[in-house]
């Protein structure tokens, strides 16, 4: 699996290629600003872009989607059926997502926004603003922080201890120092 | 970084579910001559290397390129990481006691659940390091640098934060008792962190 972060300059977001070493397909995930690294990574790695996941409809995580699409012809996933003024096709918790050998399940993990979900790849999940380092995606009423909360303790902390979390700001973690160390569940 | 960390090769030994170390065939607690192995990194490239669980106890690392390794709960107590180059790493749960970090990149790195503690990070670089449940009590932070880093829920006691920036470094629930911040820079968030007999 080939793997990339990117620190995209909008609100200190976070944006992530992973890609199948074989076919060379991609899966962007969130894209806040589509800058020159990101489509220079592509290049230089001989990747075709083949997939966009949002994680949450937000300028933050979606402010460069439409340039996105207009280099690649990419299809983009979301919790909700339109991002970022785009079309996306609508995903629910369960679903499989193919990146060329590689297999990606969907997790809901609503709270933050109501459409809000997750994307666990082999050994890794993106969270986007659900879950974070040492935090919680702010929510607009204790029931969108309570479902929050439901979710991940749920849907991502039922993963492996080793797996890597990768969030849409900050730093990466692990489920395991998560579930034992995260203030708002220890 | 380029990381293929996600794809290591299965422990030889039958049965075993752990993952080789880079550079064998085997995990850790499989391999048969541990020393050859240590004796041997030094001539590989580490970026991105899978290296859980490897007691590199005592020993000098200094300068090494380590970015995007993953170290969980390696033994690194005592070793010499002074100048390593650390982003991006994974060092979840690993034994970092009495470590010489001092100079050493962790910019994003994963030191959660962690134990620092006696440790040397002067001059480091932790921006947007993950500190979550990290044990640093009496860590010396001098003039490192903890922007956007995430110690939440870390036993900071009697740790040494003189002159360090820790703007945006989030506290929450973090115990602070004795911790030297004298000089420190920037507004951390400190929600319902223990800040008893704080110096600053």
């Amino acid at each position: 699996m080939i793997f990339r972060h990117f620190l995209i300059d909008v609100n200190e977001s976070n944006a992530y290629v992973v890609a199948c070493e074989t076919t060379r397909q991609a899966l962007l995930v969130d894209v806040a600003a589509f800058d020159a690294a990101l489509g220079g990574f592509l290049e230089d790695q001989g990747l075709t872009l083949t997939t966009i996941f949002i994680t949450h409809d937000h300028y933050d995580h979606t402010g460069g989607l439409q340039e996105a699409l207009a280099r690649y012809d990419a299809e983009v996933l979301a919790g909700k059926g339109s991002v970022g003024g785009c079309q996306a096709r609508k995903v629910a918790h369960g679903d499989s997502v193919r990146i060329g050998e590689l297999a990606g399940t969907v997790l809901a993990t609503p709270g933050h926004t109501p459409e809000g979900v997750s994307m666990a790849l082999p050994g890794v999940v993106f969270t986007g603003d659900a879950l974070f380092s040492g935090s919680v995606g702010g929510t607009f009423s204790s029931q969108d922080a309570r479902q929050q909360v439901d979710h991940i303790r749920k849907h991502i902390f039922s993963l492996p201890d080793d797996v890597e979390i990768y969030p849409g700001h900050g730093p990466p973690s692990t489920v395991g120092v998560e579930r034992r160390y995260n203030p708002f569940f220890s | 970084m380029t990381s293929r960390h996600y794809s290591p090769a299965p422990c030889a030994l039958e049965g075993c579910a752990r993952n080789a170390v880079t550079g064998a065939q085997r995990c850790w607690q499989h391999l048969e001559n541990r020393d050859a192995f240590i004796n041997a990194l030094a001539s590989q490239d580490l970026e991105n290397a899978w290296l859980v669980e490897v007691d590199l106890s005592d020993r000098d690392l200094s300068g090494a390129k380590l970015a995007g390794a993953r170290l969980s709960g390696a033994d690194l107590s005592r070793t010499d990481l002074s100048g390593a180059d650390l982003r991006g790493a994974f060092l979840d749960e690993a034994d970092l006691r009495a470590a010489n970090l001092s100079d050493a990149n962790l910019e994003f790195a994963v030191l959660g659940g962690a134990d620092v503690s006696d440790a040397c990070f002067k001059d480091a670089n932790l921006r947007r390091a993950n500190l979550v449940g990290t044990r640093a009590r009496r860590a010396d932070f001098t003039e490192a640098d903890l922007y956007y880093s995430r110690p939440g829920n870390a036993d900071f006691q009697e740790a040494i934060l003189a002159n360090a920036s820790i703007e945006r470094a989030i506290f929450r629930k973090a115990n602070l008792a004795g911790a030297t911040l004298s000089g420190s820079r920037g507004s951390p968030n400190l929600e319902n962190a223990n800040l008893d007999g704080v110096k600053r």
